[in-house]
């Protein structure tokens, strides 16, 4: 609208203040300039130790090298958990171009894997997605072959070797030993318990952990310390170099020796057949277990892999519970073996061993029948023939003079209602019955008559039933503290870890009763297995010569009966009594000491429990160097000498569980189906 | 008055003289820039030629003789093409938001059948010489403090606007502070500078909470602290921060920036080049690049200084703020000091489409040189 104003001042103008602007800009431009300098110079000069560690850490990782678990051996060296090569397959999640196509082809390859799919799926998910995820293990040979020929067109797949756990004995070790498998969220919380930071190798694809027995308990020492390998790694996890100077070796687990004997552990599951139970032998000097078996066992080998669930279910819901410890967390009424203890405390009491009691098949108390497991009764009874014979009248009569408080009191010094220190987990205490159990448990009962003790309760606790429990374990303790007769021996399962010899179970204090006593009770043990009129005599024959057993029998009612009702023969396994034999060996210089429990058998102590314990002592003794000298010396006393070289010669008629199977022997009391309690 | 303002007139048209007047020591320093891109190009693909360091290097050298022949061309021509280009750029920005190309969730690219051009990219150039070709016909007064200058707000708010929609926020930006440089040099009055700054510091936080997209907010929230989110888009800042700082006083040596090598730097050829260089070269090699920088910057500012019109002074300045924004927003960012935004380091990075830019606009800035002495008519109509 106007004329031109830009006169020649203003011109001037303009460039002046431009030039002044200009001068700003390139004063503000240097200034961010030199601020990105001086930041620079923080991060590359001040800071840069920070960074350069920083920057290692992306590109060094340490790929942790599992060590060989610490193999787990018997006394003498007989492998029980050991570590076999095993091929395994792997995938890795980022090097595959389809999950599910190469999954179809690594089936086409390991027929196996097509009925885990989805569990494979759900492990390559969880894991990062660079690292190789085992899939499948055990491959065989022609699979590991086969999966390497096929290795090139299926990028992400691979096959390798690695160690995996190998139980050689699979069932006979499975409750002691336990087993190894992957590691679960619990694992791992409990490794985290106290703030700890857990184990890096607990993440370790593969990786097993102890989960029962031994295998739990030692799983520190048996798991050694993982090496480590520096690798170098790509942003993607991708190692593209490694560093030998910067790797440090695996340190192997520590080997661990059990005082179990193989030999022994194995004949003792063998003599089981299909029956349940357990056995449980000890060095009477040491404390030492020899054999701590529970029947029916599982293969422990199963569970390293992963047990299939149907398998796993079919163990569980198995009414003779194989999953079950039955030596240390199975308790039982104890029945008639408890009648040592009982004689025990007859004589702590102050009764005349010499004191007599006639047996009629019954005894009456309180307007109640006790009746005796004879029925036509055992006559005229001192505590040796009663041990002897098993008479119920005569610990009957005597419970009432002994009372609850002794009896527990003898019992617990006995062991009975302990726990042992053996280095795995799973023993229950069971119960001793006193007066001043019965107040603790029953103190929230309404009614006070039910804290109280009534006599009447005395009796069937006198010959081992009522409220009492034991485990196999306790029984066995209890009988090596009987042979012993001086020191209160404790169990030891664990000989050494690493090396390093565990406490003996010898170093304990002496039991609390005059020798005399315990001469009278292992007189009448003695009487049971030797004297023809034995409750044992014949299933407890060991046929080696001068070695000779003592042990009592016991019968334990699984259930109430109603009056009248029979006990003979239930089709029921459930309803059945359980058979127990304690004994110990050789009886003039004692040695070992055993119990062996059948859960519901068919026929009753001496006839179920007695022969398989005879059988598992035979191997036991014939092991020991010293006793094996006694018998093969040629034998002279007697004049017909015992074929002591040949005690396999009997015939091992007890295995399986015909009912019929000590009939050839016939039994001493010639009632094939009276159950001497 | 120099000599050679005393040579006879119709001397200066001749090419020959043109070209001995060309700034051969910046050329040289842009040249030592775009070597040290190829050098760091062909270090981070491990050693090799393919795919980035040679492309570079051919790409700069295209660019270059453009440059040259740019520098060449008559600033009248430039002038008389100012609202020419900014024009075809506006028009171009409404098409792309008619009906552009869209990838990646921003629509930024016009399919022109045989390639695909950016129009954000004419209207950096666009918006300086429209900018500049205002002020030239303004009077101080005006350019200071008048109700005319609601006209370059608007050529800058239009573009700005439209680009931001694509969204492309980083180019938003750069084009906005480049327009706000020319008009800061051109002489705009210090109270509406610091109203303009008071106004825009109070209008980020709602901008932010409102306007912008999750992905821009994150970024944003991001930067504040990286270590929130690791593995996510604060990953970017950590690990080129790890890189920088790794590099210590002399760096880890070439090919040897295991940041880089191993892939742990993200967009190591682009935005984060000179992470890259940091890693290898250290401080020394860092702190070198900058001045490098600095002196091309410097240098431009001179140029466009000893221009004796108004629409050389602030279109050579102009190009030259763009460049040191590029310069300086790459720089914060790789440092851990700004949001990542998509802004390359120029020169350094490899890309075609930034690097033709800067270097059209150093062409300019080479006219501007090498037409110092040339007086322009007053800049009433459209094309002079």
């Amino acid at each position: 609208m106007s004329e031109p104003a830009i006169f020649f001042s203003d011109v001037n103008e303009r460039q002046g203040g431009f030039l002044r602007r200009a001068m700003l800009m390139g004063g503000l431009t240097s200034a961010g300039i030199l601020a990105l300098g001086a930041r620079l110079g923080q991060l590359q000069l001040v800071q840069t130790g920070r960074y350069q560690t920083m920057s290692a850490e992306n590109q060094f990782n340490f790929r942790l090298v599992p060590p060989p678990r610490g193999r787990i051996l018997d006394r003498n060296g007989v492998v029980l958990a050991g570590n076999r090569p095993s091929f395994r397959l792997l995938v890795v999640r980022d090097e595959t171009k389809d999950l599910d196509a190469t999954l179809d082809a690594v089936e086409k390859l390991v027929p196996e894997t097509a009925n885990r799919r989805r569990s494979m799926i759900r492990d390559i998910n969880q894991s990062p997605r660079f690292a190789p995820v085992p899939v499948a293990n055990d491959l065989t040979w022609e699979e590991f072959a086969r999966v390497n020929l096929h290795v090139s067109e299926l990028p992400g797949v691979m096959a390798d070797m690695n160690e995996a756990r190998f139980y050689p004995f699979g069932g006979a070790f499975a409750h002691v030993i336990g087993y190894v498998a992957k590691v679960s969220d619990k694992d791992v919380a409990r490794a985290k318990e106290g703030g700890k930071s857990p184990d890096a190798i607990l993440f370790h694809p593969g990786f097993r952990i102890g989960k029962q027995g031994i295998e739990k308990a030692l799983d520190e020492d048996l798991r050694g310390v993982p090496g480590g390998q520096k690798v170098e790694v790509d942003a993607r996890g991708r190692v593209v170099g490694e560093d030998p100077e910067g790797s440090r070796p695996a340190v192997p687990g520590k080997e661990v020796v059990l005082t179990l004997d193989a030999d022994v552990q194995n004949r003792a599951l063998e003599v089981f057949g299909e029956e349940s139970g357990a056995a449980v032998v000890m060095d009477i000097r040491t404390g030492d277990l020899l054999c701590l078996m529970s029947a029916p066992a599982f293969d422990a080998n199963l569970f390293v892999g992963g047990v299939p669930s149907k398998v796993y279910r079919a163990l569980a819901d198995y009414e003779r519970k194989p999953l079950l410890d039955k030596a240390l967390s199975g308790t039982f009424p104890p029945g008639s073996t408890f009648k040592t203890m009982t004689g025990l405390a007859a004589l702590q009491a102050g009764i005349d061993p010499k004191r007599r009691v006639h047996c009629s098949g019954g005894w009456s108390f309180g307007g109640r029948t006790f009746r005796c497991w004879k029925k036509g009764g055992h006559g005229s009874q001192d505590l040796h023939d009663a041990i002897k014979n098993s008479c119920d009248t005569y610990f009957y009569t005597m419970s009432l003079e002994i009372g609850p408080d002794r009896l527990a009191e003898v019992a617990k010094a006995f062991g009975l209602g302990d726990t042992f220190d053996i280095g795995i987990s799973g023993q229950k205490k069971g119960i001793v019955p006193s007066t001043a159990w019965k107040k603790e448990y029953f103190k929230k009962a309404s009614n006070p008559d039910a804290r109280r003790w009534w006599p009447g309760e005395t009796p069937s606790y006198a010959i081992g039933q009522g409220a009492l429990a034991v485990n196999p374990l306790q029984l066995c303790v209890m009988t090596a503290r009987l042979a012993n007769t001086k020191k209160a021996v404790v169990p030891r399962l664990i000989k050494s870890i690493g090396g390093v010899e565990q406490p003996s179970g010898a170093a304990v204090p002496d039991l609390p009763f005059p020798h005399e006593h315990l001469e009278i009770v292992r007189g009448g043990m003695a009487a049971v297995a030797n004297d023809v009129t034995g409750t044992a005599y014949r299933a407890s024959q060991l046929g080696l010569g001068p070695i000779q057993m003592a042990g009592k029998t016991g019968t334990a009612q699984a259930r109430n009966y109603r009056a009248g009702e029979s006990r003979k023969n239930f089709a029921d396994w459930n309803y059945r009594d359980h058979a127990w034999f304690v004994a110990f060996a050789p009886y003039d210089d004692p040695r070992y000491a055993i119990s062996l429990l059948i859960q519901h058998a068919p026929h009753g102590g001496a006839a179920d429990a007695a022969p398989r314990a005879r059988e598992i002592m035979k191997v036991v003794l014939l092991k020991d160097p010293e006793i094996r000298k006694r018998i093969e010396q040629p034998y002279v006393e007697p004049a017909a000498p015992v074929d002591s070289g040949a005690p396999q010669d009997e015939p091992d008629s007890f295995i399986g569980s015909e009912p019929a199977a000590p009939a050839p022997q016939g039994t001493p009391q010639g009632t094939p189906q009276g159950t001497p309690t | 008055m120099t000599a050679s303002a005393l040579t006879r007139p119709g001397e200066r048209d001749r090419l020959s003289v043109k070209f001995s007047e060309i700034d051969w020591r910046f050329a040289g320093l842009l040249f030592a820039i775009a070597g040290a891109g190829s050098m760091m190009l062909y270090s981070v693909s491990g050693g090799s030629w393919e795919p980035w360091a040679a492309n570079h290097l051919i790409r700069f050298s295209l660019c270059f003789a453009l440059m040259i022949a740019l520098g060449l061309v008559d600033l009248r021509v430039w002038m008389a093409s100012a609202y020419p280009v900014y024009a075809l750029g506006l028009i171009l920005l409404i098409c792309v938001e008619l009906f552009g190309y869209t990838a990646m969730g921003a629509t930024r690219w016009l399919n022109l059948g045989f390639t695909r051009i950016q129009p954000s990219e004419i209207m950096k150039i666009g918006i300086v010489l429209a900018l500049a070709r205002f002020y030239h016909g303004a009077s101080a007064k005006d350019a200071s403090f008048s109700f005319k200058l609601l006209i370059p707000a608007a050529m800058i708010g239009a573009p700005v606007l439209l680009v931001a929609h694509q969204p492309d926020l980083g180019t938003a930006m750069l084009i906005a502070l480049t327009g706000a440089a020319v008009m800061f040099m051109a002489g705009l009055s210090w109270k509406i500078i610091f109203t303009g700054v008071a106004g825009m510091a109070a209008a980020i936080p709602p901008f932010v909470m409102f306007v912008m997209h999750d992905y821009q907010r994150k970024r944003i929230l991001t930067f504040l602290d990286p270590e929130s989110d690791p593995s996510g888009s604060g990953y970017h800042i950590m690990q080129s921060t790890i890189s920088i700082g790794s590099g210590g006083p002399l760096g880890k040596g070439y090919i040897l920036g295991s940041q880089s090598q191993l892939e742990f730097l993200p967009e190591k050829q682009t935005d984060f080049i000179f992470a890259a260089l940091a890693e290898e070269f250290g401080f020394v090699g860092c702190f070198s690049l900058l001045l490098l920088y600095a002196a091309v910057i410097l240098i431009a500012l001179r140029i466009a200084s000893l221009s004796h019109s108004h629409f050389g002074r602030l279109s050579a300045a102009g190009v030259t703020a763009t460049f040191a924004l590029y310069v300086l927003i790459n720089g914060a960012m790789v440092m851990g000091m700004a949001p990542v935004v998509g802004v390359p380091m120029p020169l350094l990075s490899y890309g075609g489409t930034v690097m033709l830019t800067v270097m059209i606009g150093f062409g300019l800035v080479m006219s501007t040189r090498v037409h110092r002495y040339l007086e322009l008519p007053s800049g009433r109509g459209f094309f002079f």
